[in-house]
C-alpha cells in the first residue's frame, strides 16, 4: 500500500525523504517520508505520540531533522527556523492560535510587515483594502476592524489562515484546525480549505479524527512509532485500513483480576460541563480500575476536574457509595475520600522547592496536627512508611522534590493522594514521564490498591496501559461517552474506533 | 574547546563555585563577618550599648519585615506596611491621652489589620495583583492618616507610654524584646502549623496546593491581615519611641523592610525562606547602617551601600540552584 515516491513527479510540491529525528536518544521519527501535490489535501493521522507534531515541527523550521531532507518545488530546503521556512513557502497553523487578541484583525494579519505610505507611516487603507481581499478569497464574512480577542475561536482561525494566505505560501499546514471547532464549522473550515486546494496550494492537514480525513483529504499518510505505516489515496482506503494501520497490532488481552468487585463507589450520571463534556455517565467499583480513554481533547481530565471540584455541572449527579453528594472544592472532594493525581506533574503537582516531606503531607496536615499543631514526628513516620511502601528512591525526605526523577516524584504525588486516606483514586496520566522500571512498579502498585478495595478511575492516553490496568474502559469522545468496553472487548481497534470515528 | 571557552568557562565554574560557597555558609556566616568587620573599623561598635542601640533601631523595620515574610513566602508583596504603620501611629496618638491605652491599643492594631484584611480580600477573592492592591492601599492608607491629623503631628502626654518604645527590660530594649515575641510567635506558626506549611506550599505552586485542599484564599487573605496587624504593631512601637504621631510616620518602611526579608534569603519568588532569616537579613542592614554612622559616612554615601548591599544578596540568591 506504500506507493514509491515519485522523485520526478512535478506535481510534487513538498517533499521529505528519509527524515529521522531524536531527542536526547529517544528516536522519535526515522526515514519518513512525505510528498504533498499541488492542489492535494494530504492528511497525516497517527496516535499520540506517533510522531506528527516532529514532522511538523520539522516542516515549520522549529526542529532540524537529524537525517534525511525537505525540498520545496523540487528545490532542497535547510529549513533552520521558522523564518527559513516561511521563505521556502510552508507556512504552519499551530492548534493553538498565535494572535495578538487587542489588535484588529486586519493588524494581526500584517503584523510586523504593515503596508507603508510614503511617509512611513502605516497605510491603513492600504491594509484595509488587502485584507477585505483575504477574506474574500476566502469567502468568510469577518470586520477587518474588530479586535481579534471579540471574534469567535473558528472566526479566529480564519484570521490566521488569511495571515498564513496573505505572505503566499505554497505550502499550508493545519495542525489539528478542528479539534476547536463545532460540527457547523468544521464544515466552514472545510470549505476554505477546499478553496485553497483549487487555488493550487499543497495543504498538509493533521487531524485525530478520521471521518475528517476521509471527508476532505486527496491522500493520507499514517505514521506510527515515529515511521510511515502506509501511505495512500483517499479514495482507495476505507476506516478499518486507517485504525489497521494507525494501531499495526492488537496488545494481548491481559487476564483479569481474580478479586471480586465491591458495591459501588463512584457513580456519574449524565454529568454535564458545558463547553467540556456532555452527559457521561460511569461508574467505579471498589476494587475496580475504570480506564477512562480518548484522544487528547476527548474530556477525559476535564471530568475528573469535574469529580473533584474544580468546575460547576450544569446537569447530572455524583453518587458516593450510594449517597448523592455535591462537591465544590478539591478539599471537600478529599475530606469524601477521593483523592486526585493531576496529570500536569509539573503544574498542578509539585511543590518544586520543597522537600519530599512537604510534598507528601499537603493534602492531610490535619492527620498529623493536634490542637492546632503540628507533629512533626508523627509526619516524620507517615512519610518514612509511604517512601517505603511505594519504593521511592531519595537521599532523604527533606530533599527538594524536583530533584528527584520523574518516576520518584509520581510516586510521591501518588503518596500525597494516599495521605487523604481515600476510597477512591483518580489517577490522570500517572505514568506520563516515567521510566519504563517505575512505570511498572506504578502499575504494580495501584494493582495492589485495587486489590485492597480501592476504587480506581484512571486516564491515560498510554495505549498499554489502558489495556493492562482497567476492568473496564469508557470511551470519550469529543466529549461525550463513545463507548463502554469491558475488558473482553477492549483492545485496541475497538478502543481507537470509538474514539476516533464517528458513531 | 578553544582556549577562550575553556577560559570562559572554568571562570564560570569559579563564580558557581563562590556563590555556592557563600551561600553554604549562609546568611549568618554573613552576618558574622560583618560584625568583625565592623568591630575592626570602631572600637565603639562592639560595646554593649551600641549593640543594644542596633537591635532597638532595627525593631520597628523588624516587625514590619516579619509580617511581610508571610506575605513574600506565597510570593506576594505588600507595600502598603509603612502607611498602615502611619494609620496606626495616628490613631495611637489621637486616642492615647483622650481615651485611654485600653481604646488605644486596639484601635491602632485593630484598623492596621482590617486594612490588612481588606488587601488580603481584595488579592486573594477580587483577583488583583498584590502589586496594585497594596499599592493602592499604601497611597489610601497615608491619605486617610493625613485626614484623621489634618497634616499636624499629634503630641502625646502619657509618660508610662514612652517607656514602651525606650524603656529596658532585663538589660534589653523593649521593642527588641517585643520584635522577638514577634519572631517566635511567626517562626511557631510558619513551621509547627498547618497555616504556616500551607504558606510555604501556596508560594511554591499556588495551584498544586488548592488541588491538594489547601484552602488557598483564606490563608492568603490572613496573610496579609497579618502583615497589616504586625504594621499597627510596628506604629505602636513608633509611637513610643518618638511620642508624638505624625502623620507622614513609616514613609518609605515598605523598601526597608521587603529589603530586610530578601536579603535574609527569602525568595521573592515564594515557597522558601523563613523568620529567621528575615531577622538575621534586618541585623545586617541594621549593623551595616550603624558601622556608617560610627565611622562617619556621609548619609548619602550610606545609601549607595545599602543598595549594592541588596542587589548583591538577590544576585547570590538567584544563583541557587
Amino acid at each position: 500500500m506504500r506507493p514509491t515516491p515519485d522523485d520526478d513527479d512535478p506535481n510534487v510540491l513538498l517533499r521529505a525523504k528519509g527524515v529521522g529525528k531524536s531527542f536526547v536518544g529517544n528516536m522519535v521519527l526515522s526515514n519518513v517520508d512525505l510528498a504533498v501535490r499541488v492542489g492535494e489535501v494530504h492528511a497525516i493521522v497517527g496516535e499520540n505520540g506517533a510522531g506528527k507534531s516532529t514532522l511538523i515541527k520539522i516542516l515549520g523550521g522549529v526542529h532540524q531533522p537529524d537525517a534525511g531532507e525537505v525540498s520545496v518545488g523540487g528545490v532542497p530546503r535547510r529549513l533552520r527556523s521558522p523564518r527559513d521556512a516561511l521563505v521556502a513557502g510552508i507556512v504552519v497553523i499551530h492548534q493553538e492560535l498565535s494572535l495578538a487578541p487587542d489588535l484588529s484583525a486586519e493588524e494581526n494579519i500584517f503584523l510586523g510587515r504593515f503596508p507603508c505610505t510614503v511617509l512611513g507611516t502605516v497605510d491603513r487603507r492600504a491594509m484595509r483594502t488587502r485584507a477585505a481581499a483575504l477574506f474574500d478569497q476566502l469567502a468568510v464574512a469577518i470586520d477587518p476592524d474588530r479586535p481579534v480577542g471579540t471574534l469567535s475561536i473558528a472566526q479566529q482561525q480564519m484570521v490566521e489562515i488569511a495571515k498564513a494566505i496573505s505572505v503566499e505560501p505554497r505550502v499550508l499546514v493545519l495542525d489539528e484546525p478542528t479539534a476547536v471547532l463545532d460540527e457547523q464549522r468544521v464544515a466552514t473550515l472545510f470549505g476554505t480549505v477546499q478553496r485553497l486546494r483549487s487555488q493550487g496550494l499543497g495543504i498538509v492537514f493533521i487531524s485525530h479524527h478520521l471521518e475528517e480525513v476521509l471527508r476532505i483529504a486527496d491522500r493520507v499518510t499514517v505514521l506510527r512509532d515515529g515511521r510511515v505505516a502506509g501511505s495512500a489515496r483517499v479514495a482507495e482506503i476505507d476506516q478499518d485500513w486507517l485504525v489497521g494501520c494507525m494501531i499495526g497490532r492488537d496488545f494481548p488481552a491481559h487476564s483479569p483480576h481474580l478479586c471480586r468487585f465491591g458495591r459501588s463507589a463512584l457513580q456519574v450520571d449524565g454529568l454535564t460541563v458545558p463547553g467540556e463534556f456532555t452527559d457521561v455517565s460511569l461508574t467505579v467499583r471498589e476494587g475496580e480500575i475504570v480506564g477512562l480513554a480518548g484522544l487528547v481533547g476527548a474530556g477525559r481530565s476535564e471530568v475528573a476536574r469535574a469529580v473533584v471540584g474544580l468546575s460547576r455541572p450544569s446537569a447530572g449527579s455524583i453518587t458516593l457509595f450510594g449517597k448523592p453528594v455535591t462537591i465544590r472544592s478539591p478539599n471537600a472532594a478529599a475530606r469524601l475520600g477521593i483523592a486526585y493525581v493531576t496529570e500536569d506533574r509539573k503544574a498542578q503537582g509539585l511543590l518544586p522547592n520543597r522537600p519530599v516531606r512537604e510534598n507528601a503531607t499537603i493534602s492531610n496536615l490535619r492527620r498529623f496536627a493536634k490542637a492546632g499543631i503540628l507533629s512533626l514526628s508523627a509526619e516524620a513516620k507517615h512519610v518514612r512508611d509511604l517512601v517505603k511502601g511505594l519504593d521511592v528512591r531519595l537521599a532523604g525526605p527533606g530533599v527538594e522534590i524536583r530533584t528527584l526523577s520523574g518516576g520518584n516524584q509520581q510516586k510521591v504525588l501518588i503518596g500525597r493522594a494516599l495521605t487523604v486516606g481515600p476510597r477512591i483514586l483518580i489517577l490522570d496520566e500517572p505514568t506520563r514521564g516515567v521510566d519504563i522500571g517505575a512505570k511498572q512498579e506504578i502499575y504494580r502498585l495501584i494493582e495492589r490498591l485495587v486489590s485492597e478495595g480501592m476504587a480506581v478511575l484512571l486516564i491515560s492516553s498510554e495505549m498499554e496501559e489502558i489495556l493492562r490496568l482497567p476492568d473496564r474502559v469508557v470511551v470519550l469522545r469529543r466529549g461525550r461517552v463513545a463507548a463502554t468496553l469491558a475488558r473482553a472487548e477492549a483492545t485496541e481497534r475497538t478502543i481507537m474506533k470509538a474514539a476516533a470515528l464517528a458513531a | 574547546m578553544p582556549p577562550d571557552a575553556l577560559t570562559a568557562s572554568r571562570s564560570r565554574r569559579h563564580i558557581a563555585t563562590l556563590t555556592r560557597g557563600w551561600q553554604r555558609v549562609g546568611v549568618l556566616a554573613a552576618l558574622v563577618l560583618l560584625v568583625i568587620m565592623a568591630s575592626l573599623l570602631s572600637p565603639r561598635f562592639f560595646t554593649v550599648p551600641n549593640l543594644l542601640n542596633v537591635l532597638r533601631q532595627v525593631s520597628i523595620v523588624g516587625v514590619l519585615a516579619t509580617g511581610m515574610t508571610f506575605v513574600i513566602l506565597t510570593r506576594g508583596i505588600d507595600l502598603s506596611v509603612g502607611s498602615l504603620l502611619g494609620v496606626a501611629v495616628v490613631l495611637f496618638a489621637g486616642s492615647m491621652d483622650s481615651r485611654g491605652t485600653a481604646v488605644a491599643l486596639p484601635l491602632g492594631l485593630g484598623a492596621a489589620a482590617l486594612a490588612g484584611l481588606v488587601n488580603g480580600i481584595g488579592i486573594a477573592y477580587a483577583g488583583l495583583p498584590a502589586f496594585i492592591m497594596t499599592l493602592g492601599m499604601l497611597s489610601f492608607a497615608r491619605g486617610l492618616a493625613f485626614i484623621y491629623t489634618g497634616g499636624t503631628p499629634i503630641p502625646i502626654l502619657n509618660e508610662d507610654f514612652y517607656v514602651l518604645g525606650n524603656g529596658y527590660l532585663l538589660g534589653v530594649p523593649i521593642p527588641a524584646l517585643v520584635l522577638l515575641v514577634a519572631l517566635i510567635v511567626s517562626g511557631f506558626l510558619l513551621g509547627l502549623t498547618p497555616f504556616g506549611r500551607s504558606v510555604y506550599a501556596i508560594g511554591s505552586n499556588e495551584e498544586a496546593a488548592r488541588l491538594s485542599g489547601v484552602p488557598v484564599r483564606l490563608y492568603k487573605t490572613i496573610v496579609y491581615a497579618i502583615s497589616g496587624l504586625m504594621s499597627g504593631l510596628a506604629g505602636l512601637l513608633y509611637t513610643s519611641q518618638l511620642s508624638i504621631g505624625t502623620p507622614i510616620a513609616g514613609q518609605g518602611y515598605e523598601l526597608d523592610a521587603i529589603a530586610a526579608v530578601v536579603v535574609g534569603g527569602t525568595s521573592l519568588f515564594g515557597g522558601k525562606g523563613s523568620v529567621a532569616g528575615t531577622f538575621l537579613g534586618t541585623l545586617i542592614i541594621g549593623v551595616l547602617a550603624n558601622i556608617l554612622n560610627l565611622t562617619g559616612v556621609d548619609p548619602f554615601v550610606q545609601q549607595l551601600f545599602k543598595g549594592a548591599l541588596i542587589v548583591v544578596a538577590v544576585f547570590i540568591m538567584s544563583r541557587r540552584t
